[in-house]
């Protein structure tokens, strides 16, 4: 079982990197942007059970560090991605009016998707990182939000089948 | 069972932590395997950002014509049937001739200073995830590119090249928070460090408290040690507002890059530097106001019939 759906799961998920960084990163967006890579990840997160959560953000988080535009040390992704994982997944775990909801669904991950951002921005100030001026930050954070916002909505029914597809579960949306 | 349940997730989530600390700790203290790890991803990748750089060229232009045309919705309407395909090969075209303009402004600069340079195109730039600034480019060690050469785009400073793989590279951008590069001020030549901020503007910080600087003064590159990361001379921006807070240590400044990042198509590695200091040769020519000729008029009075 476990096999299976790491060697369907695996595919994907360089699938999505591969898209990150070939496909989204040629755009020079307005705001920052956005990862298609870590909204995938949280929504899967979001429809996990924590312990997968955690290894779904996991393999996001070394996916992220492997991408050249990663600023940090490798394992800064992996670290704050598992955490997140397991974190926005044991606090939404058994609530169906988060996993059978697509706006309950946005919602976590946007907020997620602020929360890491800003995780990656203390763990990056402890590091070293050197992350820029704090109206460019709040400005990226704020930019990147929006964009969440405007994108997880158009993905979350393909993303939700794959999970279905994957983890046999019922929350395809 | 449950307990047992809830025993083998935390013990996962601790392997996991666990695991990611241990990868941190190997790559701060420079393990070659991380980064060999990194250059094999960045490997593999490279074909695919080169195809994705092919194919979405024109979209991106695209966008950006929309955008502009916006206001002449009914006129586009009106046309886009009639020039469908026309307008794909003039957005190719057009794409083409920003990018030869690029190049001969890059090679125009190179040429002045006396520096050798490498052309590439630019193939991908880097998500805004992390708060970094970079690009990648498609040429690599292969070309003869090594890490921390000057790169350089039309108007002068571009970034320098972080890492290098056998047919890329990655370019930390000027603007990126981390980049810094010490600067000497046109004429006066006084000297300071300029640190990106994460768009366009950077701020300097001059090293000696008793010289001034004014807004408008253009900055240059002061040169490193064997011209790596940085040779002499490029032009770096021009001063756009003068800090002057009481009490600080060291003046500073805001400076406003030459270069416009968001349009980077092509871009020159300087492989080699000049002989000899370049000195002021680079500063950027100020537009030079055509004069309006004046117009005298000169009244003669028409003789009058008197008689």
């Amino acid at each position: 079982m476990i096999t299976r759906q790491i060697s369907i799961a695996t595919p994907i998920f360089l699938l999505i990197f591969v898209i990150q960084e070939a496909v989204i990163s040629q755009f020079r967006l307005p705001g920052g942007g956005f990862s298609i890579l870590l909204i995938f990840a949280l929504t899967w997160a979001v429809l996990s059970q924590p312990e997968v959560a955690a290894v779904i953000g996991f393999a996001a988080g070394i996916f992220m560090d492997l991408s050249q535009s990663a600023s940090g040390p490798f394992g800064q992704w992996t670290l704050i991605m598992l955490l997140a994982g397991y974190a926005i997944s044991y606090i939404g775990y058994g609530d169906d009016n988060i996993h059978a909801n697509a706006i309950g669904i946005v919602f976590f991950v946007v907020v997620a998707n602020f929360f890491v951002e800003i995780a990656y921005l203390v763990t990056g100030a402890l590091l070293g990182v050197s992350t820029g001026s704090f109206g460019q930050i709040v400005l990226t954070l704020f930019g990147m939000s929006i964009w969440a916002l405007l994108v997880s909505p158009i993905l979350l029914p393909l993303f939700t089948r794959l999970h279905a597809l994957i983890f046999d579960s019922r929350s395809a949306l | 069972m449950r307990n047992g349940g809830e025993g083998r997730a935390r013990l996962l989530l601790v392997i996991l932590i666990v695991t990611s600390l241990f990868l941190i700790t190997l790559d701060l203290r420079g393990v070659k395997v991380i980064e060999g790890f990194k250059q094999g991803t960045q490997t593999v990748l490279s074909p695919f950002q080169r195809a994705g750089a092919v194919v979405l060229n024109p979209v991106k232009d695209f966008f950006s014509d929309v955008t502009h045309l916006g206001r002449t919705r009914s006129q586009i309407e009106k046309l886009e049937a009639e020039n469908a395909n026309l307008k794909i090969k003039l957005l190719n075209r057009k794409n083409a001739d920003a990018q030869l303009k690029q190049l001969e402004d890059i090679l125009d600069l190179a040429g002045m200073a006396g520096y050798k340079v490498l052309n590439a195109k630019v193939i991908s730039h880097g998500s805004s995830q992390s708060f970094s600034q970079t690009i990648t480019i498609d040429s690599g060690s292969n070309a003869g590119i090594k890490k921390n050469m000057t790169v350089l785009s039309q108007f002068g400073l571009a970034g320098v090249v972080k890492d290098v793989y056998p047919n890329s590279a990655l370019i930390q951008l000027a603007s990126d928070p981390a980049f810094k590069v010490g600067a000497r001020i046109a004429g006066s030549q006084q000297i300071g460090i300029l640190s990106g901020r994460g768009n366009r503007s950077a701020s300097l910080q001059l090293l000696d408290n008793s010289t001034t600087v004014k807004v408008g003064d253009v900055l240059l590159a002061r040169g490193s040690v064997a011209n790596r990361p940085f040779v002499p001379g490029v032009p770096l921006g021009y001063v756009s507002q003068v800090d002057n807070s009481a009490g600080a240590v060291a003046q500073t400044a805001t400076i406003r890059y030459y270069t416009n990042f968001s349009t980077l198509g092509v871009v020159a590695i300087v492989v080699s530097g000049p002989t000899s200091d370049p000195g002021d040769s680079l500063v950027p020519q100020k537009p030079r106001v055509a004069p309006i000729p004046t117009v005298t008029v000169t009244v003669t009075p028409s003789p009058t019939a008197s008689n």
